[in-house]
C-alpha cells in the first residue's frame, strides 16, 4: 500500500467526510446487518482509494459509491450463499469422504476465485466449461449430458476460455 | 462474444484440441511448430495455461484424492441463486444433516446451526452460552454456535475470543479453519487471522489438532499458532493475548503492522499504514476504545507521520 499522493488523498478524504455517513445510512436500511453494512461502507472507500480512476472526475459520487457498494455488496453475499451451499453438500457426504478442514479451504477459495472468473456467463457455458475443467470430460461426453452438439459445446468452451484469457489475474 | 486477437484464438483452439481426447501424433508436431513460431504464440499459450490453471487444479488435485469433490463444485457453481435458505430445512426434516467434521454426527437442531454471534467496529460483547460457558468477543469478530447433545462446539469464522469453558460432559471445541482446540480447563483464548490461528491458554490446559492432523496439548501460559504447516510453540505471553478484553492492546515489541492490525477493529475511519513504517517495534499498552490516542502515543515515541483526518488516517514512516 503506498501512500497516495497529497490531493488524491485530500479528494478521497473529501469524498469520505461528505458521503460516508449517507453511504453507511443507506447501506443500514438495505442490510440488517450492522456489522456487514459499517464493513461495505468502509470497503466502498478502500476501492475508491485503490482505484486508477482519478477522484476529482467524478460527477456523481453518490451514484458512482452505491455502484461499487452494490458491487461488493453482492461479492459479500454471494461468498456467503456458496459457502453455505458447498456446507450443506458436505454435510450430506459420509465422514470417509470429506475433505479435510485445509481441503475444504482450498476448495471453497477455489468457489469463489471460479465464481468470479464465470460471473455473468449463462449456464449452459458454465456447465460445459465446468464439466471439461473440473470433471476432465471431453466434448463429446459433455455433449451427451447437456443435450447439445458437440459444435455447440465447442462454442461454449471457447466462450469461457476467452472470459478466462480477458481476466487480471488479481492477489 | 466479439474474438480475441490471433494468437490467443489460436492458442484456445489448440487448448481445446489438445484436450480433446482425440488428439494424434501429428497434433503434438504441429501445436510444437505453432508454438515455436513467434513470441506472440508463446505469450497467447503462458496466459491461457496460467488462467486455466490456478483453482481449476487445485481441486482436481484434491478430486485425485478425494473422488466426487470436483463434481461438488461444480454443482455448488451451477447452483441458481437462492434467496430462502428452504434446502438447508428440509435436510434437516428428512434428518440427513450431519457426517462433515465440523457439523457433528448426530442431527443437529437448526436453531443452533443457524445461531451466529457477531460484533461491529468498537464493539466488544460478553455473552452467557447456553451451558454457562462465558465468552467474550472482540470487535469485528463472528462466532457460530453449535451445541448438541454429543459437543459444545463454536466455530471462529473471524476475529478473537476468550472463553470460560463451564464443566459439563460434553467436550467443549473451538473451530477455526486452520485447526481445533479441546477445552481440557477453562480458559483460552483464540484468534483467527485469515492465513492462521492462534490459541494461548489462560487457565489449564487444551488440546490443539491442526487441519494437518499435528496435536499439541497447550499448558497454563502457553501459545501456539496453527496454520497449514501445523502446530507451532509461540513465546507470546497468553496475558498478552487476552488483554483486549480489559480494552487493552499490550504490545511487547511488536511489529507495527500488527499492532495496526489490532487497532483497526476499532477505528471507523479508513486506516492505511505506509510499507515503510509497517516493520517499526513498538513497545507499550494502548487503549483500544480510543485509537486516536494509541496513534498519538505512536507518534511520540516512534519516527511516524500520522495524518489524522478523524476519518482517514494515514500513517508513514517520518
Amino acid at each position: 500500500m503506498s501512500a497516495a499522493s497529497t490531493p488524491r488523498r485530500d479528494l478521497v478524504h473529501r469524498l469520505y467526510s461528505q458521503h460516508h455517513g449517507w453511504l453507511l445510512g443507506s447501506l443500514r436500511r438495505r442490510i440488517r446487518n450492522n456489522a456487514d453494512a459499517e464493513d461495505l461502507a468502509a470497503d466502498t472507500f478502500c476501492t475508491v482509494l485503490a482505484a486508477r480512476f482519478e477522484p476529482a472526475l467524478i460527477e456523481e459520487p453518490r451514484a458512482y459509491l452505491v455502484t461499487i457498494a452494490k458491487r461488493l455488496a453482492f461479492r459479500l453475499f454471494r461468498r456467503r450463499e456458496l459457502e453455505q451451499a458447498y456446507l450443506e453438500r458436505l454435510a450430506l457426504l459420509p465422514e470417509l469422504f470429506a475433505p479435510s478442514e485445509e481441503e475444504r479451504a482450498i476448495l471453497m477459495e477455489a468457489i469463489n476465485r471460479i465464481d468470479r472468473a464465470l460471473q455473468g456467463l449463462p449456464v449452459a457455458v458454465k456447465a460445459a466449461f465446468l464439466y471439461h475443467q473440473l470433471d476432465g470430460l471431453g466434448q463429446s461426453e459433455i455433449a451427451g449430458l447437456l443435450g447439445v452438439s458437440t459444435k455447440t459445446v465447442q462454442r461454449h468452451l471457447k466462450a469461457a476460455m476467452r472470459r478466462c484469457y480477458l481476466l487480471e489475474l488479481d492477489a | 462474444m466479439s474474438r480475441l486477437d490471433p494468437a490467443a484464438e489460436q492458442a484456445i483452439d489448440w487448448m481445446l484440441r489438445l484436450h480433446s481426447g482425440a488428439s494424434a501424433s501429428t497434433d503434438a508436431a504441429a501445436f510444437a511448430a505453432w508454438h515455436a513460431h513467434d513470441e506472440a504464440n508463446r505469450a497467447a499459450w503462458a496466459r491461457l495455461s496460467e488462467r486455466l490453471d490456478g483453482p481449476y487444479a487445485q481441486v482436481r488435485a484434491i478430486d485425485a484424492r478425494l473422488p466426487g469433490q470436483a463434481g461438488e463444485v461444480r454443482e455448488v457453481l451451477l447452483r441458481p441463486p437462492q434467496r430462502r435458505r428452504f434446502l438447508l430445512r428440509s435436510l434437516a426434516a428428512a434428518g440427513l444433516l450431519g457426517g462433515s467434521a465440523w457439523l457433528t454426527d448426530r442431527v443437529t437442531p437448526l436453531a443452533t446451526l443457524t445461531a451466529d454471534l457477531r460484533t461491529g467496529t468498537g464493539e466488544r460483547r460478553d455473552i452467557r452460552l447456553a451451558d454457562g460457558s462465558q465468552l467474550a468477543l472482540n470487535a469485528r469478530s463472528a462466532v457460530d454456535v453449535a451445541f448438541d447433545g454429543h459437543t459444545r462446539a463454536l466455530y471462529l469464522r473471524r476475529g478473537e475470543l476468550v472463553v470460560d469453558v463451564a464443566p459439563g460432559d460434553r467436550p467443549f471445541l473451538v473451530h477455526t479453519r486452520h485447526g481445533s482446540a479441546r477445552a481440557l480447563g477453562t480458559r483460552f483464548a483464540v484468534r483467527e487471522e485469515g492465513s492462521r490461528s492462534l490459541v494461548a491458554m489462560l487457565a489449564h490446559s487444551t488440546e490443539l489438532l491442526a487441519a494437518n492432523g499435528h496435536r499439541l496439548r497447550l499448558e497454563e501460559g502457553e501459545s501456539a499458532v496453527l496454520d497449514g504447516n501445523g502446530i507451532a510453540r509461540l513465546s507470546l505471553r497468553p496475558a498478552s493475548l487476552g488483554a483486549w478484553t480489559g480494552g487493552l492492546l499490550v504490545a511487547d515489541d511488536l511489529p507495527l503492522a500488527e499492532v495496526v492490525e489490532r487497532l483497526r477493529p476499532y477505528c471507523r475511519g479508513l486506516l492505511r499504514l505506509a510499507p515503510n513504517a509497517a516493520g517499526l517495534r513498538v513497545q507499550g499498552v494502548f487503549p483500544l476504545d480510543d485509537p486516536a490516542r494509541s496513534f498519538t502515543a505512536l507518534a511520540e515515541t516512534l519516527p511516524l507521520k500520522v495524518a489524522d483526518y478523524g476519518l482517514f488516517i494515514l500513517i508513514e514512516a517520518a
